[in-house]
């Protein structure tokens, strides 16, 4: 029913005058669908780091000259390159959705005289904030705008 | 009324004969209006008086009868045994050291509480120079200010969130949802002059920086505490102050 959690968690600051069992947590507890979505959450952090490694790689490919540069372009048409990014696409969106979700309740309750906006309107400020900047960015880069 | 048979499984162990928990099966006659503490309660009275347990209230206001209930943290007085099929299997809080049966250790737990000084602090010794003092020798303290604090003083100590937490179950030295959800209750008390003292406390190791927001914890408390709101507003909180403290000059700690 149960496996070993960490051996000293919630240990005494002394040991007792009992001897105990060492604590458990339920060998089931990956299985709940709130501990799935939250470690899938945790789990992104990998597809970021793989990012970041990509991004120091195309950099350094800038760096090098217009031929290695267009040699990166090129490499990036491959369909792996493009199912990595659809995966990291959709890991930001499931992480921004989780992120924005959670971000009104950790705000604290007025910062000197000033109080935050209900949590409604965090919350919907938030998606208005990262879709209109996702739209400015699109646009630059595609050189309608700027 | 009718009643339906269940199997009630629960974790054993005595520390005076056994080298490890295991599981002891109970066929129990359960009436639908039962909650899980009534099944445990059957046992003990009429099957097997050695079942070692915690209860008190009985209305989910003292905190004491925690328990995982089929993997999960409750309050075993406040849950329904009709929520669960025809096997429970009930054992001790997860992530706490087993005294005996479904009994925890909780030195554990009222040493990271006392850790962050759970009572009003204050800085000044003359009770008129005191802010918000008033002519009847009390605090005033407006609706709205009560108001900032309330839901995270309404924490009843039953830990589950402790057992919920993943976090506790793998850095011993975390101090956990409750105690900081305390800690950052009296931040947020005008009363209180304590706050960089315990800002302090909370940008230590195994403090708040540890959490990492699985929410579990907001998930499982029975009175709505929220504490991994307290949690995060207090990250948020450490940090500001100790900006303000590369600024401006830090006021005189007020004495325990």
């Amino acid at each position: 029913m149960a496996g070993p959690a960490h051996p000293e968690a919630m240990a005494p600051p002394k040991p007792g005058r009992t001897r105990t069992a060492p604590p458990q947590m339920p060998s089931t507890w990956w299985s709940s669908p709130r501990i799935r979505t939250y470690l899938l959450f945790d789990a992104t952090g990998i597809i970021y780091f793989l990012v970041g490694f990509l991004a120091i790689k195309i950099v350094g490919q800038l760096g090098a000259g217009p031929i290695a540069w267009q040699a990166q372009m090129k490499a990036l048409e491959n369909p792996i390159y493009i199912l990595f990014h659809v995966v990291a696409l959709a890991s930001v969106i499931f992480v921004a959705v989780r992120f924005f979700r959670l971000f009104p309740k950790a705000q604290p309750p007025a910062i000197g005289p000033a109080k935050p906006p209900p949590g409604p309107v965090i919350h919907a400020g938030l998606y208005v904030l990262w879709i209109g900047l996702t739209l400015v960015v699109s646009l630059a880069l595609a050189g309608v705008i700027f | 009324m009718s009643t339906t048979e269940k199997t009630i499984v629960i974790s054993r162990f005595d520390p005076d004969k056994d080298e490890a928990p295991y599981t002891q099966e109970y066929q129990v006659p359960c009436d639908p209006s039962w909650k899980v503490l009534d099944a445990v309660n059957f046992i003990k009275d009429e099957l097997d008086a050695t079942v070692s347990h915690r209860w008190s209230c009985r209305m989910a206001v003292c905190g004491s009868c925690g328990m995982m209930v089929n993997g999960e943290p409750k309050l075993t007085c406040k849950t329904a045994l009709d929520e669960y099929g025809d096997r429970v299997e009930i054992e001790p809080l997860a992530n706490f050291p087993v005294v005996r049966d479904l009994v925890v250790e909780l030195d554990g737990f009222m040493h990271k509480f006392e850790s962050v000084k759970p009572w009003i602090k204050r800085v000044k010794e003359r009770a008129e120079d005191m802010e918000n003092f008033n002519e009847k020798g009390t605090y005033s303290q407006s609706a709205e200010e009560l108001g900032r604090f309330k839901q995270f003083s309404m924490c009843i100590n039953c830990m589950l969130c402790y057992a919920a937490c993943p976090v506790v179950a793998n850095e011993p030295e975390f101090l956990g949802p409750a105690a900081i959800a305390l800690g950052h209750r009296y931040n947020l008390d005008t009363r209180d002059e304590g706050t960089e003292e315990r800002h302090e406390i909370f940008r230590g190791e195994g403090t708040v920086f540890s959490c990492s927001y699985a929410n579990e914890c907001s998930e499982v408390c029975p009175k709505g505490v929220d504490p991994a709101a307290a949690v995060n507003q207090a990250k948020f909180g450490a940090v500001i102050d100790w900006a303000k403290g590369l600024v401006l000059p830090r006021a005189p700690h007020a004495a325990d």
